[in-house]
């Protein structure tokens, strides 16, 4: 995606480097809140975490499981809803995309005032990530594809698609585009401008429609399309649960996570994929800490940009993945060694779902500050999509409150609650994570036993996400 | 309040959302359409298109976010007054992501794509200096608001210039006389060890002992360090003046761990308000900062006996008496820089008007005519104060203010002379061909 343009200007990069070394420098290395952050007590932090981490552990070694277990079986009823309305509200997605598209291409040059990139980045990627971990999988209905293509099918395109997907794959093709997709965000030099944002989601929807024809709109969705598979794995920690039943839905109300309870064994891709999603957000943390950038050899207080570090952080972001992985399954394959387990892959493919409460916490607290301010962004430039001078709904002026993550005081608040989604996130994973060893064991000792070296895993990475938070950085 | 001060965005026809809907009056953004917005303001002739260079996203955004707000306040001044030679302008926004690259390629679309008569408003210097070849390539003018003295070193091109902000070459060397006769003569410079840092230890030494001072002791410290107790021992107890110019996250951790070596005795601090542009400076961990004395390149507070046009410019954007918006007391101006963009703009349009600026075939005309520039007087075009401008290193020159910590506010003590600040010229773009 990168412009010729933008290649022939490297050398330039490489000149204004020197020249910037060579001393001609302003430094405005911003003060930021990390700064404030920086003067709270974060190691206490630190160590309760791990404390609260491990103590949850060993409470559930103490606890007969089975209470456990049979609680998070327990689902209530709320109510029926007697229509499926996915044509309907995929057919309206679809229209608002399409108005998106044509804002990013012809709308305001403004990555803070073209809705393209604050849709995208703010209200997609973060927004509705969250909003899927409380409430299910909106997804299904929000995608921008299942309407369009109910209309093909209607007109005679056949609903099974005209040729199967490799089961082999398994989920590897959303793995590689959701790799895609990170790269895009986090290492491509300008991913918010909004007419390569709008070219890149054009070809990305065409792509996609394209594969729902031909290999059938469940199918795709189910092992291709990226957004699907992260935002259904998301959507398995939601109290929510959407049962279709003929034109309908029935709507069960259960615990959190335990949908997870149920969930089937995911393939090693798909446990790959997962731990690719929190990965890649840990990366994001990790890759504006001063730690990273004196790895790379980049002096944290002139970043020179993105242009620069887009081979190691491409390189990091692979490293990120690889070393999760690597840990992950190493926990799983000591645990399932300790207690004789025949099929460590079956064990991972369960054991990760536990993962989802920590991504899901990684987003929270990666995000927040984003979501507080480009939020605001968000909701002035709908009233002005096209950049005409519209005042559609009364916000177009709206004064972006940017204060509202500025200072010592949102300093504290902000860090509480990251620091809570960090610990609470983990807590909760380890807890579930219990409740499927013992699921898949059927011993109290067993599971037990088989979780100690996932439970370390757990404590260590609660600490790294506090620290990936609370340690100096850029930005 | 002021209405000014809600605005935030300039739209296409480079006059705030606002403007447009009180123009046409309410209910009538029903009957906008496009095309109508660019033709409200009943301009006979087609917009002055100037390209905004703005760290939107990136390192720069807290910088962005004000230089925006400025920008916006200017232009809507300038246009209600009739625009430039009867011509409205037109901000045509482009992120660069305050990065060198991208800044590039940003100049090559305003120019190609956007059709701009100019490129304007970048602050950091990796981007100045990233861009400038591809503006001078391009024949386009690129009235930068940076500070660097990467413009005044002579090393850009004819099309770079520096006409709203004073470099950092001249800030430092004007605050040495006050120095050296108000705080004492024995100074330790405590900076972080890359070029930031080498600039200020490279113009501060000599300027301080020609006023008869003395760099006592240097404590260069590495970028990445963010606790500074093993670096304090390093300060001489003889040491008069510590000038102190820390930047990044670690400042507040810097100035804490400051108080906590000295307590209540030490030696008296000079810092540059860089490190600490838009942080409350009631934060925690900055009590220590209390009575010592800061440069400022335009006051953050507003001062008791702060002349009218001051008052109309902080008005103009919305600026509170602590320097944050109106409209939410948290957010912090970056005082210190962005006022930059209200002269540079102000410039840009006496330059157009003085070379009877039609279109790009005048580029060069416009250089020139902002080249010829000598002095400008204070006022309502130059709120931050007088200033002289040196046609041959494309730099302005003009006051400072030494101002110092009361009650958690910065109060002006001195402005600097403009003489203070000049330096002997290194450069000379005017002999440089278009």
């Amino acid at each position: 995606m990168i412009s010729p343009a933008l290649l022939r200007q490297i050398p330039v990069l490489t000149f204004a480097t020197l020249a910037v070394l060579n001393g001609t420098a302003a430094a405005l290395a911003h003060a930021s809140n990390r700064g404030h952050v920086l003067l709270l007590p974060t190691q206490h932090y630190l160590l309760g975490g791990a404390i609260a981490v491990a103590a949850s552990f060993l409470a559930l070694v103490l606890l007969p499981p089975e209470p456990f277990a049979r609680m998070m079986e327990r689902r209530k009823l709320l109510f029926k809803l007697p229509f499926d309305g996915r044509t309907a509200v995929s057919s309206l997605s679809f229209l608002f995309f399409a108005a998106l598209v044509y804002a990013g291409f012809f709308g305001s040059r403004d990555p803070l005032a073209n809705p393209l990139p604050l849709v995208i980045w703010t209200l997609l990627w973060v927004g509705l990530t969250l909003l899927h971990g409380v409430f299910g999988n909106l997804w299904a209905w929000l995608n921008p594809w299942y309407g369009p293509w109910r209309l093909l099918v209607r007109l005679g395109v056949k609903e099974s698609g005209h040729a199967s997907l490799p089961a082999v794959a398994g989920y590897k093709p959303a793995l590689f585009l959701f790799l895609c997709f990170a790269w895009f965000e986090l290492i491509f030099v300008a991913p918010e401008d909004p007419t390569i944002l709008a070219a890149a989601v054009t070809v990305y929807w065409l792509f996609t429609f394209l594969g729902c024809i031909i290999f059938g709109f469940e199918a795709w969705t189910e092992r291709m399309e990226f957004l699907s598979v992260f935002l259904r794995m998301i959507s398995q920690i939601s109290p929510f649960t959407a049962k279709p039943f003929a034109n309908s839905n029935v709507i069960w109300l259960g615990w959190p996570g335990s949908k997870l309870m149920r969930a089937k064994p995911l393939p090693l891709s798909g446990v790959a994929f997962l731990l690719l999603a929190l990965s890649s957000v840990s990366f994001d943390g990790f890759m504006h800490t001063f730690t990273w950038l004196s790895v790379i050899g980049i002096n944290p207080l002139e970043f020179p940009g993105r242009s620069v570090v887009i081979a190691p952080n491409s390189l990091g972001l692979i490293m990120m993945f690889v070393a999760l992985a690597g840990l992950f399954f190493a926990a799983v394959w000591l645990g399932e060694k300790l207690v004789g387990g025949k099929d460590w892959r079956k064990a991972a493919g369960l054991l990760v779902w536990p993962i989802v409460p920590i991504a899901l916490a990684y987003h929270f607290a990666h995000y927040l500050t984003a979501l507080m301010v480009d939020g605001q962004y968000a909701i002035a430039s709908f009233s002005d999509p096209f950049f005409l001078g519209w005042d559609l709904f009364g916000t177009a002026i709206r004064h972006v409150q940017a204060g509202i993550v500025l200072g010592s005081d949102a300093a504290w608040y902000i860090w509480n609650a990251q620091a809570a989604a960090i610990i609470g996130g983990h807590v909760l994973a380890v807890s579930l994570s219990h409740l499927v060893a013992w699921r898949l064991h059927r011993s109290a000792r067993k599971a037990a036993l088989s979780q100690v070296p996932m439970a370390l895993l757990m404590i260590g990475y609660t600490v790294f996400g506090l620290w990936l938070l609370s340690t100096p950085s850029i930005g | 309040m002021n209405p000014i001060g809600n605005q935030s965005q300039v739209v296409g026809n480079g006059i705030t959302r606002r403007d447009v809907l009180k123009g046409i009056g309410a209910g009538a953004a029903l009957l906008a359409a496009p095309g109508f917005v660019r033709y409200s303001q009943a301009q006979t002739s087609e917009p002055i298109r100037i390209g905004f260079q703005c760290h939107r996203t990136g390192i720069g955004a807290p910088y962005g976010r004000w230089y925006d707000r400025t920008t916006a306040a200017a232009v809507k001044l300038i246009n209600e007054a009739g625009g430039i030679n009867g011509r409205p302008i037109e901000i045509v926004i482009e992120d660069d992501g305050t990065d060198a690259a991208r800044g590039s390629e940003v100049v090559e679309k305003f120019v190609r794509q956007h059709k701009v008569d100019l490129v304007y408003g970048t602050l950091f210097s990796h981007v100045v200096v990233g861009s400038a070849p591809t503006a001078g390539e391009l024949k386009v003018p690129y009235y930068v608001v940076s500070e660097g003295y990467h413009v005044a070193s002579g090393k850009m091109n004819r099309y770079c210039v520096q006409p709203g902000i004073t470099d950092v070459k001249a800030q430092v060397r004007s605050v040495a006389p006050w120095i050296a006769n108000n705080l004492g003569k024995k100074v330790t410079l405590v900076y972080p060890d890359y070029a930031f840092g080498h600039d200020h230890r490279d113009y501060f030494a000599p300027a301080i002992e020609a006023q008869g001072g003395q760099v006592v002791a240097m404590v260069p410290i590495p970028p990445t360090e963010t606790s500074f107790t093993r670096y304090l021992p390093q300060i001489p107890r003889d040491t008069d003046v510590i000038y102190h110019v820390m930047v990044g996250p670690a400042v507040l951790t810097f100035v804490k761990e400051l108080g906590e070596f000295f307590g209540n005795s030490g030696p008296k601090l000079f810092g540059f308000i860089d490190s600490l542009e838009a942080v409350d400076l009631k934060s925690p961990g900055l009590e220590f900062l209390e009575g010592s004395h800061f440069w400022e390149g335009m006051p953050r507070y507003a001062q008791a006996d702060m002349p009218d046009y001051e008052k109309f410019y902080r008005e103009a954007i919305g600026l509170d008496d602590n320097g944050a918006s109106v409209n939410d007391a948290r957010d912090i101006s970056t005082a210190a820089h962005m006022f930059g963009c209200w002269e540079t703009l102000h410039i840009i349009k006496r330059s157009m008007e003085a070379c009877n600026y039609q279109g790009p075939q005048d580029r060069q005309a416009l250089i020139e005519a902002t080249e010829a520039m000598t002095e400008m007087e204070a006022g309502q075009e130059h709120p931050q104060g007088k200033k002289v401008f040196d046609g041959r290193i494309h730099q302005v020159f003009g006051e400072q203010n030494i101002s110092q910590v009361k009650e958690g506010r910065l109060e002006v003590v001195h402005r600097t002379s403009i003489e203070d600040g000049r330096y002997e010229p290194e450069g000379d773009y005017t002999k440089m061909s278009f």
